[in-house]
């Protein structure tokens, strides 16, 4: 699956580019709006992630490209503008996600998976792990063909860690993937323990391994196959 | 006191002044000048009968009457009055007073004998000059008066008009709703000298504030990226395994950190997108629905700090603004009222069409209720509260006319918005 990074920030786009090759994915980075526009003509992404700020051009003109063009590929707009009015443009022309810089590499990660599985591209209709197998349409999650009944919360942390599969995942990215804005004036990061210990118990009373490892320090970390 | 009545107070008090010591000199110097005057007659009369005697030797003949009356009489004193001048008052049946005459005696000799002269002439009645004095001098002053206020009339419709313009366009005059100050050209030196100098200080002013405002924009976005940067690398740099503990602790402190200023600058851009009223696109936001909503998505937090929450919502309630502005305020003020509560604590929530308020339990602030509403205050020392949330909730509240309050009523916080506030206007 490729994957194409339009991010003028070179630095940023590294980043990107290296995290998500980890995940296994082929990834093209482009750093300005012409290079950005002969390469999306060129080959047919998976997912496409745009910066609506490139030079010598409006991103928002690659979305409506893109959609002409290749209408199946998934798109997700990266802006340092948080505006509201931007946010509804990007979506209504056919963006399938929009995510306001700065943002966590895991989170960006956990929305290109969910848009491409959205679009169906690779035919599975659940996410598997292990003894554990998800069902995104359904919002619904087994532990070896039995259901778990999870709170909407901690189905959403499940699909994360899922999505981010052997990776650290630090209490703040989880904390602000569940709560978004709200993160900040809460007591998040106390939250974010208690959703977990509740979750691990659920998989494992139903039979389940032990899979969120607490990483040291950092987070914690979902370690299955 | 406006300027305009107090220099005429003074005018008046002055020329008050100098109209009475003027009433008075002329007063003097007339009776002085009628004295003068009549004793010179008196005098010249005097001159004349002994003249006459002198060349006729005998003695003139003698008149009588009210102005001037001569009278001899044959005096057979040792020692006569050679000349005296004396003031007399005579009864005038006429007048019906007594009227003042001056009366000038001499002695004269004609064939051995001795007559005396009296000489009197009646002067002019000093109660009569003395009023049409006053009667004079009041008449003027009185002319002056209004004079002076068709003058000041003229003066403060035409004059100042162009000043009392200035002032009420300063009165009026925002940073951030800047036009350029259009003032009036007057042709008044001093008025024209303070359009230009508040024109000149103005413009200044705003430019400065410009300056400043965008080097905030600037400084804001700017750092948007490299946050961005560092953050992804942090994250990059957790994923490569093989770290030790103290790496992964320093790794984290300074993720957290990073997020930290993410989030405040996340927040100082909205405000400062507020305060450029960049949400032009209202609309009639259902307020109860929003409510509802927002407390529906902290409700999970709400139950974790062991919260009750009682609301009061009566009747659909319709307030026209920005949706995501909206949406930003109310859920400040719940999760402020989640934050700033104490375990166990209640939330209260009532709306009516005037006000939304939000009461909730929590200690008494040390410090006044209205310098809650800044940036960086934070009422309690938690240390990942950024202290910005009710500056938004204010900052909004601004735009759109309503009236943040706060008290502390019963051990409870209560914080209310009155919505639309009519705007005051002249």
């Amino acid at each position: 699956m490729r994957i194409l990074i339009i991010e003028d920030e070179q630095e940023l786009n590294n980043s990107i580019v290296t995290y998500l090759q980890q995940e296994g994915y082929s990834c093209d980075a482009a750093y300005d709006f012409k290079e950005a526009s002969l390469k999306v003509a060129d080959l047919p992404y998976t997912c496409v992630l745009v910066d609506l700020n490139l030079p010598h051009g409006n991103g928002l003109d690659i979305v409506r490209l893109l959609k002409e063009n290749t209408p199946e590929t998934g798109i997700i707009i990266i802006s340092a503008k948080n505006a509201l009015d931007d946010r509804i443009t990007g979506l209504e022309i056919g963006a399938d996600d929009y995510l306001t810089k700065p943002f966590h590499l895991s989170e960006l990660n956990a929305r290109v998976k969910s848009v491409i599985r959205r679009r169906n591209f690779n035919g599975h209709k659940s996410v598997k792990a292990g003894a554990l197998e998800v069902f995104p349409d359904s919002a619904e999650a087994q532990v070896n063909g039995q259901k778990l009944t999870l709170t909407k919360k901690e189905y959403d942390l499940l699909l994360y860690f899922l999505s981010n599969r052997n990776r650290v995942l630090t209490k703040d990215s989880i904390a602000e993937h569940l709560w978004g804005d709200h993160v900040e004036a809460l007591d998040s990061l106390d939250f974010v323990y208690t959703h977990i210990k509740n979750l691990r118990r659920k998989i494992m009373e139903a039979g389940g391994e032990d899979y969120i490892q607490t990483v040291y320090g950092l987070g914690y970390k979902f370690a299955a196959e | 006191m406006r300027i305009l009545t107090k220099t005429s107070l003074y005018y008046l008090l002055v020329s008050f002044v100098v109209f009475l010591m003027g009433g008075i000199a002329y007063y003097t110097i007339m009776q002085g000048e009628i004295y003068d005057e009549v004793d010179d007659q008196l005098f010249t009369d005097k001159e004349n009968i002994l003249a006459f005697i002198r060349r006729t030797n005998e003695l003139p003949h003698v008149t009588s009457g009210v102005t001037e009356t001569i009278v001899v009489k044959e005096v057979t004193n040792n020692n006569p009055v050679l000349e005296a001048l004396t003031d007399t008052l005579i009864y005038s049946s006429y007048d019906e007073e007594y009227i003042p005459y001056r009366r000038l005696t001499f002695t004269t000799y004609q064939k051995g004998k001795a007559y005396q002269y009296t000489i009197m002439k009646s002067v002019m009645d000093f109660d009569d000059l003395f009023e049409s004095t006053v009667f004079a001098m009041g008449w003027t002053f009185l002319m002056l008066l209004v004079g002076l206020g068709a003058v000041n009339y003229s003066i403060n419709k035409y004059t100042w008009r162009n000043f009392y313009d200035t002032l009420d366009k300063i009165k009026r005059y925002s940073l951030s709703q800047y036009g350029p100050l259009q003032l009036k050209p007057s042709e008044t030196t001093e008025f024209q000298e303070l359009n230009t100098v508040l024109q000149n200080m103005t413009n200044k002013i705003h430019s400065d504030y410009l300056n400043l405002k965008e080097f905030t924009e600037n400084v804001s976005h700017e750092i948007q990226t490299p946050l961005a940067i560092v953050n992804s690398k942090l994250e990059l740099f957790m994923q490569s395994g093989n770290l030790t503990s103290t790496e992964a602790k320093l790794l984290e402190d300074m993720h957290n950190s990073v997020s930290r200023l993410a989030r405040l600058n996340k927040s100082l851009i909205l405000l400062t997108r507020i305060e450029n009223r960049e949400f032009k696109e209202n609309e009639d936001i259902p307020m109860h629905e929003l409510l509802a909503e927002q407390t529906e998505q902290l409700q999970e937090i709400i139950e974790m700090h062991g919260l009750t929450v009682a609301q009061t919502i009566d009747q659909p309630v319709q307030v026209h603004m920005n949706r995501g502005l909206a949406e930003v305020l109310v859920s400040n003020l719940l999760i402020n009222a989640i934050q700033h509560n104490q375990p166990d604590g209640v939330i209260t929530i009532t709306l009516d069409q005037e006000k939304l308020c939000l009461k909730n339990t929590g200690e008494e602030l040390h410090e006044p209720g209205s310098n809650l509403f800044g940036r960086f205050v934070s009422g309690s020392k938690r240390s990942d509260s950024l202290g910005i949330g009710l500056a938004l909730v204010s900052r909004i509240c601004s735009v759109y006319n309503m009236r943040p309050n706060y008290s502390f009523v019963d051990g409870m916080h209560v914080l209310c918005i009155y919505f639309n506030q009519i705007p005051f206007k002249k």
